[in-house]
């Protein structure tokens, strides 16, 4: 058994000082495994239980591999991840707050310190639909007004165009290279 | 005029052609065990025609047509040209087909030519609404290029059929009767079907297994296979000659170079589990290797005669064709419904997932059902025994209503009352 920690901030084999504060009664478990094994989805059911979580309490994610895609999604809401390797397809990874993080650029691209803009950097390829017009409406809610979210897409998403419209919100996109899409997303002016 | 990007892509219009098209696969599903003595003939039989019609036309066209109207918007990156010519169309070729089987059903020749101007009618909308939704396309993709190919087959298709209709009143075509009909089968399955799924499959296939669009020299076998194999085997059949198999051959090279795109995607994704749609997809692409062996055994004359002819008929249309058809729609409708219904409410609170949309137990006894189904009928009508196919088409016909059980629980949630009230169960977390 192997434990390891994408983020590079805490130590391998031993669980961050922050998450084993968190005592066993605030902690939460969520086993998908079952759910992906039958092809399902669970990225809703993962965010619905994330929506859930107290500031002190931690939920564990249990899945048949690492899941590494929602520790950016959950970065961006002040979450750390701490994961563990129980066997090759059975991996645990825990999200907690953790105060002595330093705080994280949303989207995980450095923003500078006097920009008037800060851009949240979303990667939704490999999803399967509709979980990239989910995931983006889900982020564009708590979008601030000195944001701009970017969404990096592996095609043009013609049916989140309009969600985006109705909502309010302006974009533009391109492609910065052959098979990346990017949108740009902003709240409209009013 | 190329409509502005932004516009909203309809998900009322793809499902009433999905919704007519699934009545249609219910009706073709359970006329088999009915029409069992005539699957134990010769296919040109009147109700045959009419079966075969209600397939090619009531099911399978109509789930194309349909479809494009989701897909093209995603694959092509713009949306349709024009949704109200999309409607106008889909009354003209229903009419059409509702009058052609009915017509072929009580052998009434002479109610077949209204019947297929009206299909014409339908056809030369759909083909316009492509042809202008396509124009000024910049980047030409595999896609692209096989969707182009497979509306010219569609329209190429629509006209033979016609003229034949024609041709039944008024002797105007120089081959003879089988000649025609063998060419109007292969125009309609290597012209209009193949490229259409083999083109939409290779964009839309990686989004649902996550891995990697296709690439490299299989795209170019697939595409110059099609683009010069389909006329060779045509034109060859219309007039018995030789070119026929060398046209075979072509589509062949380009069906082996699809199956090993399918191949190579089914087991470098990334999605660890394969949901029913998927199943019935890969499965029916399985049905491509029988069914092409024995199209290539047909055109080099190693086997012959209605019985072979059949049995290679309901592996491609039946096999292939319907068991990729109800894989993509049990993707495709729960998307559209999906975004009709619950898209506007993302963000603001719990949506249900497409996985709570779907009801897997059913869609498991379709796909039994109907993937066994399909190849036993392919060997009981090639055998010829009318207890076989009867006993088979009861199989298909209850498998059939069981995927149409399944399409109806994803539709109840455009219900009313059901968008009233959603419920959507919290996950469950154990403390």
């Amino acid at each position: 058994m192997a434990d390891r920690c994408e983020c590079g901030h805490h130590a391998v084999g031993i669980a961050p000082a922050a998450l084993a504060a968190i005592p066993d009664t605030r902690r939460l478990h969520l086993d998908v495994r079952e759910d992906l094994r039958r092809g399902d989805a669970p990225f809703a059911k993962i965010m619905a239980t994330v929506n859930m979580l107290g500031v002190d309490q931690a939920l564990e994610v249990r899945a048949p591999f690492e899941p590494v895609p929602l520790y950016t999604v959950l970065a961006k809401l002040s979450l750390s991840h701490w994961t563990e390797a129980r066997e090759a397809d059975d991996w645990s990874v825990w999200f907690y707050r953790d105060p002595a993080a330093p705080a994280e650029a949303p989207g995980g691209v450095a923003s500078a310190a006097r920009a008037p803009e800060r851009t949240v950097t979303l990667d939704v390829r490999g999803l399967e639909p509709p979980q990239p017009m989910v995931l983006v409406l889900q982020r564009l809610e708590t979008l601030g007004q000195n944001e701009k979210l970017e969404i990096i897409h592996s095609r043009r998403p013609v049916f989140l165009y309009p969600q985006l419209e109705g909502r309010g919100f302006v974009y533009e996109t391109d492609e910065p290279e052959p098979g990346v899409v990017r949108i740009v997303i902003r709240r409209g002016t009013v | 005029m190329i409509p502005a990007p932004g516009r909203a892509p309809s998900a009322l219009l793809p499902l009433t052609y999905l919704l007519t098209a699934a009545v249609a696969f219910v009706l073709a599903a359970l006329a088999v065990p009915w029409l069992a003595t005539d699957l134990a003939g010769h296919y040109y039989h009147p109700r045959i025609l009419a079966l075969t019609h209600i397939t090619t036309l009531g099911w399978i066209t109509l789930t194309i047509m349909g479809a494009s109207y989701q897909i093209i918007p995603v694959v092509l990156e713009r949306p349709i040209w024009s949704e109200r010519l999309a409607w106008w169309q889909y009354g003209l070729f229903v009419a059409g087909v509702i009058g052609l089987v009915g017509h072929f059903f009580i052998a009434a020749w002479a109610g077949l030519l209204w019947s297929a101007g009206l299909i014409v009618l339908g056809t030369v909308g759909h083909l316009l609404n492509a042809a202008l939704t396509v124009r000024g396309l910049r980047r030409w993709t595999f896609t692209a290029r096989l969707v182009v190919l497979a509306l010219t087959g569609f329209a190429l298709t629509a006209l033979f059929g016609a003229a034949l209709g024609l041709d039944h009143v008024r002797k105007i075509l120089p081959t003879g009767l089988f000649a025609n009909l063998h060419a109007h089968v292969h125009l309609a399955l290597l012209g209009w079907v193949l490229p259409m799924v083999i083109g939409v499959a290779a964009r839309v296939y990686p989004m649902f297994l996550l891995v990697r669009e296709p690439e490299g020299v299989g795209g170019a076998v697939q595409l110059w296979g099609l683009g010069l194999g389909v006329p060779a085997t045509v034109v060859g059949l219309l007039f018995q000659s030789p070119l026929a198999a060398v046209g075979g051959v072509a589509v062949a090279a380009a069906v082996t170079a699809h199956i090993a795109w399918i191949v190579r995607m089914a087991r470098t994704r990334k999605r660890p589990a394969l949901d029913w749609g998927l199943r019935f997809a890969l499965t029916g692409t399985a049905f491509l290797l029988p069914a092409t062996t024995l199209g290539l055994a047909l055109a080099l004359d190693i086997v012959g005669g209605p019985r072979w002819a059949m049995a290679y008929a309901v592996l491609a249309f039946g096999g292939w064709a319907s068991l990729t058809i109800v894989g993509m729609m049990l993707k495709i409708v729960p998307f559209l419904v999906w975004y009709r219904a619950y898209s506007p409410l993302v963000g603001h609170g719990a949506v249900p997932t497409l996985a709570q949309m779907s009801w897997p137990r059913v869609e498991g006894v379709a796909f039994a059902l109907l993937a066994t189904g399909m190849g036993a009928l392919a060997v009981a009508v090639g055998a010829g025994k009318v207890a076989w196919i009867r006993a088979v088409g009861i199989v298909i016909a209850v498998g059939t209503i069981a995927f149409a059980t399944t399409l109806a629980r994803v539709f109840h949630h455009l219900l009313p009352c059901r968008l009233g009230g959603i419920s959507v169960a919290r996950p469950s977390v154990t403390p």
